[in-house]
């Protein structure tokens, strides 16, 4: 029987995986390195061993899993990276001041509305997506810039940014995959 | 007893203590199951060479059928005669409703269960149970192959079962006596069935069509790790539903005035017979007669083709679906498996194919393919192989919500998560002194909690009496690696643990399992002695077996003629006892035996050890 290995839950997922602190994350190696700890720590590898060694396996294996879940993610990597520097990110009841960013967020989700009745539904939404994708690469680049400037309030309004976007593009998504239901 | 078993030094006969191990496949149509033996997964039969049980119990009064024999009371007694139980596990009363033209039992509701009971000549009886039975027949028949226990099994679900049918499963496998190393979805068995033959990397996408579920799996291959990139399908579409649209068919033709149970039954039978059929011919004869009923047709391939048009294209959105959750297009599939009886079906594998934009491959045996992948991930799991290097890495196949306010489901653990998993969630009280809440927990992926499915709700109770807001309670949701849930609750000011009260919305409850335990205790001295007779009969052949062996080998060399005379006839005595005695007298059968050979076994002990030193030199034996 494989002896209990025991993971140290207080490190940081960037140091679990072996990466910098940083956004800028080698995928590569968090994917090889996420297999790697999961053939040590999943639960197949403890069926037959005690209660608590089970109970311990599910544990680790599923924080493994949320860290890896978390960097992968960039918007849940941006809000992970504010969390080790002591930002408060649970506050969902603020809201922004940031006029333009408002009004840019109304006017796309106008333009998904009006993909509906547009005669080419699906370029009307390939177009949205090329959107948001720029808005995303530079709402990130905002991010990193505000970070490494230590302006890590700034950095937070950029993260936010991103999930406003990354949301939209989830609703985007389920619109393409009905449309393309109806009509392709 | 380790009578006359002696073997050359560093030749011992059990260098590591072999765990059986067995993968069962449980399915809506037929079970199978499969072991690993020297190496190599195989699927085993029953006595008259078949390897696939029909999923059918036949609960008569005071008879018990499983399998083919239970098949033939069908059209004879359909009420009792339970079939596709699958469809059933896990499912809750409006479930059955919904089912219901479809399903011929009379089913039976009380207020103490939430899990629908059939009604047979042998009692009440919940998907749960049937389950069981068929669990039991196969794990009698692979102990009877193996001549050996079972260490732990590894059973075989649809991907796309949500929590209510997995606990269902392991129910059933708990009122069967096994244990349980791991449920395994079955896309994934399949994928593991393959991916070791051919040891290939890269991404594969299995096409699962079985007699009642469909599942897709998107997977990623790289040295023995098999990652689930994400998986969908439906619990409730499969060879049945193509059966169901036949005879519907038939009985539109055939115009019958009034349609019994048994008719509908050889209806549906003659339906199935057609479409298999239909496999490898162009048109099928259909010829139905039950008292004064009878009709007689032809049905072609393209008109079959007509009918379950539609129910492939349903399948055919889910791979859409799944190659989106997966974020990949249809040219970066490398290999398209196919997997369940019902794949056999031409248009399946030729739309299949035109969707993929590539020929599938069928190369395994559809039917055996799932139960062969679970047999080799057991066998792993035994810990028969400790230095094997594959781990199959799977995923939730359904979100995970709770209900919010006006009847709205708030997402927790979404779907393609990898598994195992966990959540936390802080809630606080709304009322001065309040010192419980409930929680609703659904799965599914719809915005209305109403279109969700229920699993559970809990009752927290027991935290201190605060101020409204004060409170901070720590809700914690963990999917383990079978995709199963469980819950815990903190009130994290106080760090009291709460009480939760677990109303599972489908499920047995603890206490109505232990009931079908003890009823099944009952039963239970019955096995206990059919259980021991077997393990003697296997010990005497197996002492029989040892004595000859040795006897052949050096009996003359070591042994005088009337000691040979004394321990044939002793040998003789057990074996004709074998098949007629009970478990005591063969013991003291086997002890005689066993007593009348110790000399001899002495003897070769000596002989074994004189040969070991002969003609060695002084430095070559090991003297430490």
């Amino acid at each position: 029987m494989v002896k209990m290995p025991i993971l140290d839950l207080k490190q940081d997922y960037f140091t679990l995986f072996g990466l910098n602190l940083s956004f800028d994350i080698d995928t590569r190696k968090l994917h090889s390195e996420q297999q790697r700890l999961q053939s040590v720590f999943h639960p197949d590898r403890f069926v037959n061993g005690s209660d608590r060694e089970k109970r311990l396996s599910v544990q680790q294996a599923s924080w493994i899993n949320q860290a890896y879940e978390t960097l992968s993610n960039p918007v849940k990597r941006t809000r992970y990276m504010l969390e080790l520097n002591g930002v408060d990110m649970n506050d969902e009841s603020e809201t922004t001041a940031d006029t333009e960013f408002l009004t840019e967020q109304i006017s796309l989700r106008e333009e998904m509305e009006a993909c509906h009745v547009n005669p080419n539904p699906l370029d009307c939404c390939e177009q949205i997506a090329q959107k948001l994708d720029s808005k995303s690469h530079q709402y990130s680049a905002e991010f990193k810039i505000f970070y490494q400037q230590g302006d890590l309030n700034s950095a937070r309004q950029s993260s936010r940014k991103m999930q406003f976007i990354q949301r939209v593009a989830e609703q985007l998504s389920e619109l393409q995959f009905e449309l393309e239901e109806e009509f392709g | 007893m380790s009578l006359l078993q002696i073997s050359e030094p560093g030749q011992s006969t059990a260098p590591h203590q072999h765990r059986y191990s067995a993968g069962i496949d449980l399915g809506t149509t037929n079970s199978l199951i499969a072991t690993v033996r020297n190496g190599e997964a195989t699927t085993l039969a029953d006595a008259s060479n078949q390897h696939l049980l029909p999923s059918i119990v036949y609960l008569g009064k005071d008879k018990k059928l499983v399998g083919r024999a239970a098949q033939e009371m069908q059209a004879i007694d359909p009420l009792n005669t339970i079939s596709s139980v699958k469809r059933l596990m896990g499912r809750g009363i409006e479930d059955v409703s919904r089912l219901g033209n479809n399903l011929l039992y009379r089913f039976e509701t009380d207020s103490h269960s939430s899990v629908p009971r059939i009604q047979t000549d042998s009692g009440l009886v919940s998907a749960v149970e049937v389950s069981a039975e068929i669990l039991k027949t196969l794990a009698t028949r692979a102990e009877l192959a193996l001549d050996d226990d079972l260490s732990g099994v590894v059973i075989t679900v649809p991907a796309y079962f949500d929590d209510a049918q997995r606990q269902a499963t392991r129910d059933a496998a708990r009122l069967a006596n096994l244990n349980v190393f791991r449920l395994l979805n079955e896309p994934t068995a399949a994928a593991v069935a393959y991916g070791l033959d051919q040891d290939n990397d890269g991404v594969i996408a299995v096409y699962d069509l079985g007699g009642g579920t469909f599942d897709i799996s998107i997977l990623r291959l790289n040295k023995g790790v098999f990652e689930v990139l994400a998986t969908g399908g439906d619990s409730a579409l499969g060879g049945d539903d193509m059966d169901h649209a036949l005879g519907e068919w038939i009985l539109l033709q055939a115009e019958f005035k009034e349609v019994d149970a048994i008719l509908a039954r050889k209806v549906l039978i003659a339906a199935r017979e057609a479409k298999e059929f239909l496999t490898l011919n162009k048109s099928a004869h259909i010829h139905i007669e039950h008292d004064k009923h009878r009709w007689q047709g032809t049905i072609s391939r393209e008109k079959m083709d007509e009918l379950i048009l539609h129910l492939i294209k349903k399948t055919l959105k889910s791979c859409r679906r799944v190659l989106r959750d997966a974020n990949l297009s249809k040219q970066e599939i490398g290999e398209v498996v196919m997997v369940g009886g019902s794949t056999r079906v031409p248009l399946v594998g030729q739309m299949v194919g035109d969707f993929f934009d590539r020929k599938p491959m069928a190369d395994l045996d559809p039917d055996r393919v799932v139960a062969i992948g679970a047999a080799i991930q057991a066998n792993v799991l035994a810990g028969n192989q400790p230095d094997a290097e594959m781990l199959l890495l799977d995923v939730l196949p359904l979100s995970l919500s709770i209900e919010t306010m006006g009847g709205l489901s708030e997402k927790i653990i979404s779907r393609n998560t990898p598994i195992p998993v966990s959540r936390a969630q802080e809630f606080t009280t709304f009322k001065d002194g309040q010192t419980s809440m409930s929680i609703h927990v659904l799965q599914g992926e719809r915005e209305l909690v109403s279109d969700c499915r229920s699993l559970a709700r809990f009752e927290l109770r027991g935290f201190p009496p605060l101020v409204a807001g004060a409170a901070r309670i720590r809700v914690s949701y963990q999917v383990d690696a079978d995709g199963l849930m469980s819950v815990r609750a903190e009130e994290t000011t106080s760090g009291i643990t709460a009480d939760i009260v677990v109303k599972p919305s489908y499920g047995l409850t603890d206490s109505e399992i232990e009931s079908m335990l003890r009823d099944s205790m009952d039963h239970a001295r019955d096995d206990v002695s059919a259980r021991m007779l077997k393990e003697q009969q296997v010990e005497s052949r197996r002492v029989i077996e040892a004595i000859d062996t040795a006897l052949a080998a050096d009996g003359d060399s070591l042994l005088s003629q009337k000691e040979i005379e004394d321990i044939i006839q002793a040998r003789d005595n057990l074996a004709g006892l074998i098949e007629t005695a009970c478990a005591d007298k063969l013991k003291k059968s086997i002890k005689l035996l066993e007593k009348i050979s110790e000399p001899y076994v002495a003897k070769r002990m000596n002989a074994s050890v004189q040969h070991m030193l002969t003609g060695k030199r002084i430095n070559e034996i090991n003297l430490k």
